[in-house]
């Protein structure tokens, strides 16, 4: 029901709401602690201490253990890709590791030790952790744009030609700046449990310029990232899939609420600001996470690794061979291996399970019976043949003409109202134009 | 019908096949020795929680002793992603059809890695808010790590058993399959579970050390009572260890017996030093911990051969292409060094004694 896509997501935006402000959170501590020191400011110093608890409590724990939650979830919905990544950046994942080793060592340090470390000691934990946070940011984020942006790496294969990809700066510079405003969400939250009102004003009016710095440098960068982009994926994100394109408008829609609110709300007004009124800005953020997420990850339709893996594992170098030998034949995991004339929509089900499961469920999420409502074998059969055309976030269909055809009898066995036509019988012979490799790339 | 796997990815290795089973077992051994204190720790605050309620002692142990946990746990975690990446560097193709057939079950260990992590928190800030439920707290969240352990023995017992992969995906939903239940996944959790108790014991015996100074009877009685865990643990862990042998199949089981020199000299040293690590445990506690750190060390390079037996007879990772990414490797080993180095630093500075200048 839930289908790989949609677990992921739900793992992934939770996941990134944390990390990117265990990474601006790291800066916040620091520097509100130097701030407190150099204002001789008790008050502020308290209410750092108790910022980091929350930090801790939110950080080291739902941090840490939801990342490891991605690892596991993409690995079981596309192992071929998590494979891919892990053969071509393992360095880069086990320097990520050293960085969180020292971070959470930090982390622990800094939090335990403010009754025993002396001010400047423990300032330069906190500096050692902010450092070895935004680091893992910058490893992992060259990993994440390289899905996107292969860039030369597809011709020239190293590390570095992969990691410095086109839209690693950028994108870096994002998250950055994600991970500012970030701090400045959940300062505003933990802000708004402040008893001494002076305090409060003064640490909410504090935290929300974050917010709003952080979201100051988003757009700018964000222009530059755009630009990066391969021209399909702009196009998808800007009109050619409507699903897409409102995803991305909600994006620019929170993101500016988020903006109004904070500066209405806690930058003018500090005073009148409440816990509810944090919660709604930290909903908002989410929010603006959640689908600016989801549209990343949409653009990049019809890859997994642009240009290289489709999102559905099948690698674009493997197109003819897998197209002349069959999709049943090239894959393992299947209970027919052949289109079996006796069987054939089992033959079918199974083309589905290796072509289109990774994005579609049958009747859960992105449900492929909801797609094919009211379709004729003939217009299934069209959409086939020309999928990739027709629909530019897919990949197109690849396989025999049998298997096409098993496929195409499955889908309409799943149609709760066919039309009146019988489904064709699966010997009928459709004449397939051949697609050149590489056809469907922008 | 010779067993269904998956083809190694078309990427050649970013390094020679040794040196991935070299950092594969070293990062395992890291995980391993933290995640036995995390789960023998965890039992023995169980039972201490339980005592407690009658036995000032065990609640002034649980008091101390749950403070040590949340890190505990933090670096379980951390230390537990290296092995596993370069598990799926070299044997991929196995651990991720296995992961896949018992597809919901493993990713439940997430979740329950989530839970148990806060119970551990909950249990270790909220002692005297919890009050008696404090006891029920550390149950369900020792309970869930081992569930959680469970999982992983099944998982990585099925990796190892690429002839039953079609099967299973023949047999029912993929994804549903709860993992193995065999006497091989029994001997092998009573093994792990055994070793946790021991090592969860000597934790305690060294954590007590710290408590000399504040309470010198309790840090006395608390090093005896850890220790008699440690002994026990690793006295019927020779039973486990027997009953774990042989419940390998034949040709792996004769090589730790004779059959193959390196195997067999692996297991009599292992053995000799649990047995001098408990003999040493009375009077000295670094002398016994180097020497259980052995015996660890040496059932975790065991382990690893165990593996590469099942494997051997449908893939050897010394077959695969090397492109050597030597630069990159050469930044990963000197960051390292020196993240180790920065946190030592900072554990030094945390442990030295000294005092916080106050804000004046």
């Amino acid at each position: 029901m839930l289908g790989g896509g949609l677990i992921i997501g739900i793992i992934a935006v939770l996941h990134v709401f944390v990390s990117h402000f265990a990474v601006g959170g790291g800066l916040f501590l620091p520097i509100t602690e130097r701030k407190a020191y150099r204002e001789n400011n008790a008050p502020l110093l308290d209410y750092v201490k108790s910022h980091s608890k929350f930090f801790v409590l939110v950080v080291l724990v739902f941090g840490a253990v939801s990342g490891v939650g991605i690892w596991w979830s993409i690995g079981l919905v596309n192992p071929e890709a998590t494979a891919t990544l892990i053969h071509v950046f393992v360095w880069g994942w086990a320097i990520e590791w050293v960085f969180f080793i020292v971070e959470i060592a930090a982390a622990f340090i800094y939090y335990y030790g403010w009754d025993r470390l002396d001010a400047k000691t423990h300032l330069m934990v906190g500096w050692i952790y902010f450092a070895s946070a935004w680091l893992s940011l910058f490893v992992i984020n060259g990993i994440l744009a390289f899905m996107l942006t292969p860039g030369r790496w597809t011709e020239s294969p190293s590390f570095w030609t992969a990691f410095f990809n086109p839209s690693m700066l950028p994108s870096c510079i994002v998250r950055t700046a994600v991970s500012v405003a970030l701090a400045g969400v959940y300062g505003l939250v933990t802000a708004a449990t402040l008893r001494d009102i002076a305090l409060r004003t003064e640490v909410v009016r504090y935290a929300a310029k974050w917010v709003l710095v952080g979201t100051l440098i988003i757009p700018l960068a964000g222009v530059w990232y755009i630009s990066t982009l391969p021209t399909l994926a702009r196009e998808i994100s800007m009109g050619a899939a409507p699903a897409v394109t409102i995803f991305a408008g909600l994006s620019i829609f929170f993101s500016a609420l988020v903006v109004t609110f904070t500066y209405f709300g806690p930058y003018q007004h500090p005073r009148y600001f409440n816990l509810t009124f944090a919660f709604l800005i930290a909903v908002l953020a989410l929010s603006t996470t959640g689908v600016t997420e989801w549209v990343r990850e949409a653009v990049r339709k019809p890859y997994i690794i642009y240009g290289y893996m489709y999102a559905n594992t099948l690698r674009v170098g493997e197109m003819s061979r897998v197209r002349q030998q069959g999709v049943l034949r090239s894959a393992r995991f299947v209970r027919i291996h052949e289109v079996d004339p006796q069987k054939p929509l089992e033959s079918g089900q199974d083309v589905f399970r290796v072509q289109c499961a990774s994005c579609h469920t049958v009747d859960g999420y992105n449900s492929i019976r909801f797609a094919v409502k009211g379709w004729s074998p003939e217009m299934i059969e069209y959409l086939l043949l020309h999928l990739n055309e027709l629909k530019g976030f897919m990949p197109p269909f690849i396989g025999t003409d049998l298997e096409r055809q098993a496929l195409r009898d499955w889908l309409m066995s799943l149609n709760l109202q066919p039309t009146t036509r019988e489904p064709t019988s699966p010997g009928v012979q459709a004449v397939t134009p051949p697609i050149p490799p590489g056809a469907s790339k922008p | 019908m010779s067993p269904v796997i998956p083809a190694p990815v078309p990427i050649p290795l970013p390094a020679p096949a040794w040196l991935v089973h070299l950092l594969m077992v070293f990062t395992f051994i890291l995980h391993l020795v933290l995640m036995n204190f995390l789960v023998g720790g965890s039992v023995i605050l169980t039972v201490s929680s339980f005592l407690g309620r009658r036995d000032t002692r065990h609640r002034e142990l649980v008091r101390r002793g749950a403070r040590a946990m949340p890190p505990v746990v933090a670096f379980t975690i951390t230390l537990g992603v290296a092995p596993l990446l370069f598990l799926q560097l070299l044997y991929g193709q196995f651990f991720y059809t296995s992961s896949v057939l018992m597809a919901w079950s493993w990713l439940a260990v997430v979740l329950m890695l989530m839970l148990a992590y806060y119970g551990i928190y909950w249990f270790s800030m909220q002692q005297e808010e919890l009050g008696p439920r404090a006891f029920w707290v550390i149950l369900l969240t020792t309970l869930i790590l081992l569930q959680i352990m469970k999982t992983f023995v099944q998982n990585m017992s099925l990796m190892q058993q690429p002839q039953d992969f079609y099967a299973r995906f023949l047999a029912g939903t993929v994804g549903n399959y709860l993992g193995p239940i065999d006497a091989v996944v029994f001997a092998r959790l009573t093994h792990f579970f055994l070793a946790a108790l021991a090592l969860g014991g000597l934790g305690l015996a060294i954590l007590a050390r710290s408590w000399k100074a504040e309470v010198p009877e309790l840090a006395v009685w608390a090093r005896r009572y850890g220790l008699r865990w440690f002994q026990a643990g690793t006295g019927l862990e020779f039973l486990a260890g027997l009953w774990f042998l042989f419940s390998l199949p034949a040709e792996t089981r004769s090589a730790f017996l004779g059959g193959d020199r390196l195997a067999t000299s692996l297991v009599v040293v292992a053995v000799v030093l649990a047995l001098l690590a408990m003999a040493a445990a009375r009077r000295s506690l670094a002398a016994s911990s180097v020497a259980i750190v052995g015996t660890v060390s040496l059932m975790a390079v065991i382990r690893h051969l165990v593996r590469i037996a099942y494997l051997r007879p449908y893939f050897d990772p010394r077959t695969l292409p090397v492109e050597g990414q030597w630069t990159v490797f050469v930044i990963f080993a000197v960051l390292l060094v020196a993240g180790l180095a920065t946190a030592v630093w900072m554990l030094f500075q945390f442990f030295r004694p000294g005092a916080r200048a106050p804000i004046s």
